[in-house]
């Protein structure tokens, strides 16, 4: 299951939410084609409707916890993609494991010999749900490796989702269509992208041998040739994920090791690489026996371009912010204020968004954060809750880039307040020429 | 000389030429250059070479399957989902035959004529495995709704065989996704579900407060 354990919700309402809402879908289609026996002529729109009522109506629901994370992570009202995200792949893809025979029709069609024949032993039980897969475990030449196989057909299940919620994305955000499409092609490309298993591999290797050098951050091995377009192979990596870590009631001394780990791992790649691993959601990582943090999932890759990271970083590191003239400036490099904005416009977000950035910016301001002290997470979530009440903000701003570099680094927030993690802040600094 | 399998391939080489049946046997026989006599003695008229082609798919399909080491560790649902996974790899061989003879002879509202032999070769194969499935109780016998199972197997061969002919995706996923579908659902349906207790327990109840009608009485 992907699931954002960052959400301050129990996940089991939550799924319990999403489920509801499959079961409407699904009654929709019921109705539909019960109409439809009657009625030929019926066409499919009433039942997109319908559809996207229901799935409209429980986000709308989710207002509360999911929504507002979301809201934030995209850093206005465009809350869209994030309750997407968690919605199609957790409600879709975790429902139905692959079957046995698929499994091994999945390798026979890539490979041309079944996973019994490759392997010197594979299960064909599962070991867990990813998002938009399985992982199975395996054994070669003694090495215990991770397979993990994607479901048939989730790419073109991508797409047509987010058709179906579009038009009522723009009552929802009062956007017109022009707007939204640039954010929505943007979590699209990165959807889609996560469904490319290829390209995941190619860019495990990537960022892995990238990432070789950081202390405390540990990779499994990739094999490109056991791997194909609907199949990962990789080094199987013993460990607990961060809840059960924290379970283990870790001393401080260890989290801050893992904490920092996290944050050297993220820095690294937003200053150093210019390409980040777009998916902080806990179950991307491991806590190795031997005290290291194990990165295990690479789908989401954000490019970071040159146009946004110099105005965007300048504001955090730069002391831009002092300066109203140059925030402003920055600002409207950033879209966040449009040429056509009035004076009066043009100081509202100026305020709303440099309150934003200060947040951002915290962590980044001493040599050393405390992640664990709750004041600084509930002005995120104060902050949040701001941008869902005033009609102002409503407004989808920004570059389409911002939702997924914040997203980013408000998941790693998140994560490290959840570890309770004092990091060191200043190691790997933005570049700003 | 000719044999069974040359006559077969010259024919589906004819009808993917031409898009249409030969003329009559006569014409076929007289291109071949074998007498009319030699191709009755393997069959009995055009029809009949393709219903066994698809009889013979569907046969190749089982016989491949059975001597895999997993085969006898599938539960009857996967039995069912391998023998259509191994189906529509074969049907790949022959698609452009299978796309002619499908569309050639439907339009009915039962089963094309061309897949009666395939369809007792594919029933016998199922009520094997619905047997199995419920002697294991892997599915729930039900009176008069077990002996149907095999006729819920047969339509999804329909809809596997319809949405595989009109698949356009690459490597013929759509199917694959069609057949791990469909196949659960109906399993699903074949498995003890709340439906059975729902009804058992309206049983139950009816027997039971009659029970306390006569007491009372």
């Amino acid at each position: 299951m992907k699931e954002q354990q960052s959400i301050p919700v129990t996940k089991v309402a939550r799924s319990a939410k999403f489920v509801k809402t499959g079961f409407q879908v699904g009654g929709n289609y019921i109705k539909h084609y019960s109409k439809k026996l009657f009625n030929p002529d019926l066409s499919r729109d009433q039942l997109n409707e319908d559809n996207a009522e229901d799935i409209y109506n429980s986000l709308s629901e989710l207002k509360g916890s999911a929504l507002k994370i979301a809201q934030m992570l995209s850093m206005d009202k465009n809350i869209l993609p994030r309750a997407y995200t968690d919605k199609f792949t957790q409600a879709q893809y975790s429902a139905p494991p692959l079957s046995g025979p698929l499994i091994i029709r999945t390798f026979t069609k890539l490979f041309g010999k079944t996973p019994g024949e490759i392997f010197d032993e594979f299960n064909l039980q599962s070991e867990n749900a990813a998002s938009i897969g399985q992982v199975h475990k395996a054994k070669l030449n003694g090495k215990q490796l991770a397979i993990k196989i994607q479901y048939p057909g989730v790419g073109d299940s991508i797409s047509s989702d987010l058709k179906l919620v579009k038009p009522f994305a723009f009552r929802l955000l009062g956007m017109s269509e022009k707007e939204l499409n640039v954010y929505i092609k943007e979590v699209e490309e990165r959807l889609l992208e996560e469904t490319n298993y290829e390209l995941e591999v190619q860019q495990s290797i990537e960022i892995s041998k990238a990432c070789s050098n950081l202390e405390n951050v540990v990779f499994p091995t990739y094999y490109p040739e056991l791997s194909g377009h609907r199949v990962i192979t990789m080094d199987w990596i013993n460990g607990l994920h961060l809840k059960e870590f924290l379970q283990t009631n870790p001393s401080q001394e260890l989290r801050n090791k893992i904490g920092q780990a996290m944050w050297d791992f993220y820095n690294f790649q937003q200053h150093e690489l210019r390409k980040v691993h777009a998916d902080p959601h806990p179950g991307n990582f491991l806590i190795t026996p031997d005290e290291k943090l194990a990165v295990i999932d690479f789908g989401c890759i954000k490019g970071i371009p040159d146009d946004f990271y110099y105005p965007f970083f300048s504001l955090i590191s730069a002391n831009v912010l002092a300066d109203k003239e140059k925030t402003i400036k920055t600002f409207r490099e950033l879209e966040m204020i449009w040429p056509s904005d009035s004076p009066i416009q043009i100081e509202f977000y100026y305020q709303a968004y440099r309150e934003m950035i200060e947040l951002f910016a915290r962590p980044y301001a001493s040599e050393t954060f405390d992640f664990s002290k709750n004041e600084y997470i509930e002005s995120l979530y104060e902050y949040g809750e701001k941008l869902t009440k005033v009609p102002e903000l409503k407004q989808a701003r920004g570059v389409k880039h911002f939702i997924y570099v914040n997203r980013t680094n408000f998941g790693l927030y998140n994560i490290l307040h959840d570890l309770g993690a004092q990091v060191q802040t200043n190691k790997f600094k933005p570049h700003i020429s | 000389m000719a044999t069974a399998d040359e006559i077969k391939e010259a024919y589906i080489d004819y009808v993917l030429t031409h898009n249409e049946q030969p003329k009559s046997v006569y014409i076929f026989a007289k291109q071949l250059n074998i007498s009319e006599q030699e191709f009755y003695n393997f069959f009995a008229s055009f029809i009949a070479i393709e219903k066994g082609i698809w009889s013979g798919l569907t046969a190749q399909a089982l016989a491949e399957l059975q001597p895999q080491e997993v085969w006898s560790k599938y539960t009857s649902r996967e039995k069912v989902l391998a023998f259509f996974y191994a189906f529509v790899e074969l049907l790949k061989s022959r698609r452009s035959f299978t796309i002619y003879s499908l569309k050639k002879h439907s339009g009915k509202l039962s089963s094309p004529e061309v897949l009666d032999d395939a369809k007792i070769v594919f029933e016998n194969f199922a009520e094997t495995v619905i047997r199995q499935g419920l002697a294991s109780t892997e599915l729930a016998d039900r009176k008069f709704f077990s002996k149907r199972y095999k006729d819920a197997l047969w339509v999804q061969f329909g809809i596997i065989l319809n949405f595989w002919i009109n698949d356009n995706s690459a490597g013929f996923e759509k199917t694959d996704e069609a057949i791990e579908r469909g196949i659960n659902v109906t399993f699903d349906l074949f498995q003890r579900s709340p439906l059975d207790n729902i009804f058992e327990y309206g049983k139950f109840i009816t027997r039971n407060s009659k029970f306390r009608e006569n007491m009372r009485f």
